[in-house]
Formats: structure tokens, sequence, C-alpha cells
């Protein structure tokens, strides 16, 4: 996927509510990571769909900063389990049809 | 397009604060992003917010009791939007893994660790690498007597085989440890290299024996000569016993295939040769002597003179 990265100029234009204050304080508590050039802050795709989520949680449904710390956490932490499950899934997938019927089986001994 | 007062689960009596609660609680509930793993998610969140559209706005809200809009009329066109899990779940390595506080590397990794008794994925996973097969052609001498050949592997490293003595045709050396590399510590796979032995201009090869002819000059066959002869190792002196006509065979011991149960032999098939172009003295001689000497050498066939 090609990489499109937008100034933090860009950014705060390109989405509703966000000011460069909270932007600011979102990167320096750690929620948001984006590239620093210099003085300079550099936003990628994902990074500008993180600030759009924590706009809409913050300003529209009123998930306060203190929550947002516990949110982003266990959202982080779900996330991860599903990538490491994906790459679970694709590993399984990769073996022969009766290794994967045996897992099969031990996942889902019922069927 | 479902009634937007069922659609947040209140009354046609809420208060606009009563609404914005509602939506906010549903949408918090529903937000596809923190749902993952619900297909459904997405599809009641926009439903959640175009209900809330509606009648979260007091004016249209008011335009919609008095049926002057419906639920689908004042729907929002939305563009596609992109939400931020299509991000997050694009696969391994992605940045905001490592963010949350407190968590080092090691804590990370404990799906993998639980199945494997490692961390990482797939790190205690241990595999011997996959084979790489190779084909490799060699001489027939060098298939016979054994040789040492430098290959170059794929990967540009070069590698000295040993061509053991007797090697047939179409066998497969196994090289153990050169194929790629294991995973997790597993031991590296093998290189199969397929040996294709080249003919030779003189021998042939069945079973241990080699096979050659050996060319004679009627007057070697006639009166017995030594002649030198090639073999696979060497050139080595033969007594072409006197009389000896075109099929004899003559057995040279030891001097085919080295073998642990006994080297073969080689076997030399005598074949008379004329000279390319026998003159006049060779042609009358022979007719005179043939004529004095009648013989049939067809007699076995049963063919008329």
């Amino acid at each position: 996927m090609m990489q499109v990265m937008i100034s933090e100029t860009e950014l705060v234009a390109s989405i509703d509510h966000v000011e460069v204050e909270a932007l600011r304080r979102w990167v320096d508590l750690g929620w948001i990571l984006p590239q620093r050039d210099g003085d300079n802050l550099r936003f990628d795709n994902s990074d500008v769909a993180r600030v759009r989520l924590i706009c809409e949680l913050h300003y529209e449904l009123r998930i306060e900063e203190d929550s947002m710390s516990v949110v982003l956490s266990l959202m982080d932490q779900l996330y991860q389990t599903r990538r490491s499950l994906h790459t679970l899934l694709s590993a399984v997938e990769a073996q022969p049809e009766d290794v994967r019927a045996r897992i099969a089986g031990l996942v889902n001994p019922q069927r | 397009m479902a009634d937007p007062y069922q659609t947040l689960g209140v009354t046609r009596e809420a208060t606009q604060d009563e609404i914005r609660k509602a939506y906010r609680r549903l949408a918090k509930k529903n937000h596809p992003d923190l749902n993952p793993g619900d297909k459904g998610a997405e599809a009641r969140f926009k439903e959640i917010a175009s209900a809330y559209d509606i009648i979260g706005d007091e004016k249209k809200r008011t335009r919609f009791d008095a049926g002057e809009i419906d639920a689908s009329g004042a729907e929002r066109q939305q563009p596609e939007r992109e939400f931020y899990r299509q991000h997050a779940e694009a696969g391994p390595g992605f940045k905001y893994e490592r963010r949350w506080e407190g968590a080092g590397p090691d804590d990370q990794e404990d799906l993998f660790a639980e199945i494997f008794g490692g961390r990482g994925a797939g790190a205690r996973v241990k595999a011997k690498g996959p084979d790489i097969a190779y084909t490799m052609s060699v001489e027939f001498t060098e298939a016979v007597n054994g040789a040492k050949k430098r290959v170059v592997m794929a990967d540009g490293k070069a590698l000295d085989i040993s061509i053991p003595s007797g090697l047939k045709d179409g066998q497969t050396l196994r090289l153990r440890g050169q194929g790629q590399p294991g995973f997790g510590g597993g031991e590296a796979g093998d290189a199969l290299v397929e040996i294709h032995v080249m003919p030779h201009p003189i021998f042939r090869r069945e079973g241990n024996n080699i096979l050659s002819t050996l060319p004679v000059t009627p007057g070697e066959a006639l009166a017995g000569a030594k002649v030198r002869v090639e073999t696979v190792s060497g050139t080595v002196e033969v007594a072409v016993p006197k009389g000896s006509n075109t099929g004899r065979v003559l057995r040279l011991r030891g001097k085919g295939v080295p073998s642990p149960g006994g080297n073969g032999d080689q076997l030399v098939e005598l074949r008379v040769v004329l000279p390319d172009h026998p003159d006049d003295e060779l042609v009358r001689s022979v007719t005179e002597w043939e004529a004095k000497h009648p013989y049939d050498p067809r007699k076995s066939q049963g063919a008329q003179p």
C-alpha cells in the first residue's frame, strides 16, 4: 500500500473538530505515533484514521481523555490479538488437509 | 428504512438530550473499530448514525414528525468512510502494536508463547528447511572412476561434490544441509543433485562391465598381435589371439567399473577392418587365395553362395 504522509496542518484541515493543541497532546500521550521530521510531524494513513477515530470517540461520543487511554489500550490489545490470530490461521491454512482436519476437530470437537 | 426512534430506542416524546445520550451509548457499543470481530457492527453503526442525523437535529426532527421527510429521504449521503480497523487489521507489524503502556516486547506474543513454548511468531516451531533440486552432467569416466566436481548453487555458493565411483546415469546425490535454511533452529534442508552421465565415444556401460569395440587389421586378426586398448583406467596392451574373427570378445578382467564386490570387466569386441581403399594387390591375392580355398561364411544362415 502506498503511504501518503501528510503534515500537521493538512491533518487538522482534513478532520472535523480536531485542533492543533489536542492533536499535539495526543501525540505527547503516545496515542498517535507520527514520524518526526525535525520539528515537523508527518502522519501516515493509519495515523489519520486513528486521529479520526479518537475525534469521533471524544467529540461525538463524549469519551473523556482519561477513559480514552483505557479504550485505546484495550483496542490496541484487541487488534494485536487479532493479528496474531490471523497469522496463526494462515499457518494452519498452509498445512495439509489431514493436519487442518485434526486442528478443526480439537478447536470445535462437537462438529 | 427503520424508524429512527426505534433505531435509537427512544420514544417520540424523548428530549433532544435523551436522544443524544441514546445515540452516544449505541454508537459506542456498535462502533466498528471497537468491534472488529463483529461483521454486522458497521451496518448497525451506520443505521444509528443515520437515525441520529434526523432526530438528533431538532429542525429535521420536526419535519420528520410532520411527515415532510422520511427516514431514507433524509439519509446523509456519506462518502464510503474508512474505519481505523482497515488499517489495524491489514497485517502483522502494525505500528500501534507496541504502543500500550507497560507492555514490553515479552508480553506481546503470549499467544504464540502459549502454543509453541517460546515467544515470537513460530520461533519455536522447529522445522527442517526445504530441499533444493539440482541436475548436473558428468563425464562418463568421471562417473565410473569417481571425481570431485565443483558446482555453483542457486545462491551463488560454490560447493564441492564428491562423485562416488560407479555412479549410474539418473542417480541422485543427497548433500545434507546444503538446501534451504531451517526454521526456528531446525536443520537446513538438503541439496538433491541428479546426475546425468554423458555418453562416451568408445565406452558403453552394462551393469559393472564396460563394453567397447576394437578395430583390428585382417593381418592382426589372422596372425595375432599385441595392440593398445583404451580402458576407463588408462591404456593397456592386449594380445589379440591368432585367428581372431570379427565379433570375438576379449575380456579384460577388473577393467570395468570399480565396485566393492569386485570390479567389473571390460569386454572388447573385435572388428576386422579393411583398409579404406583396398588396392589391386590386396584384392588379387585374397581372391586368388579364396579360389584355391573356397569357404562359405554364410553357411550357418542357410543362404546360397
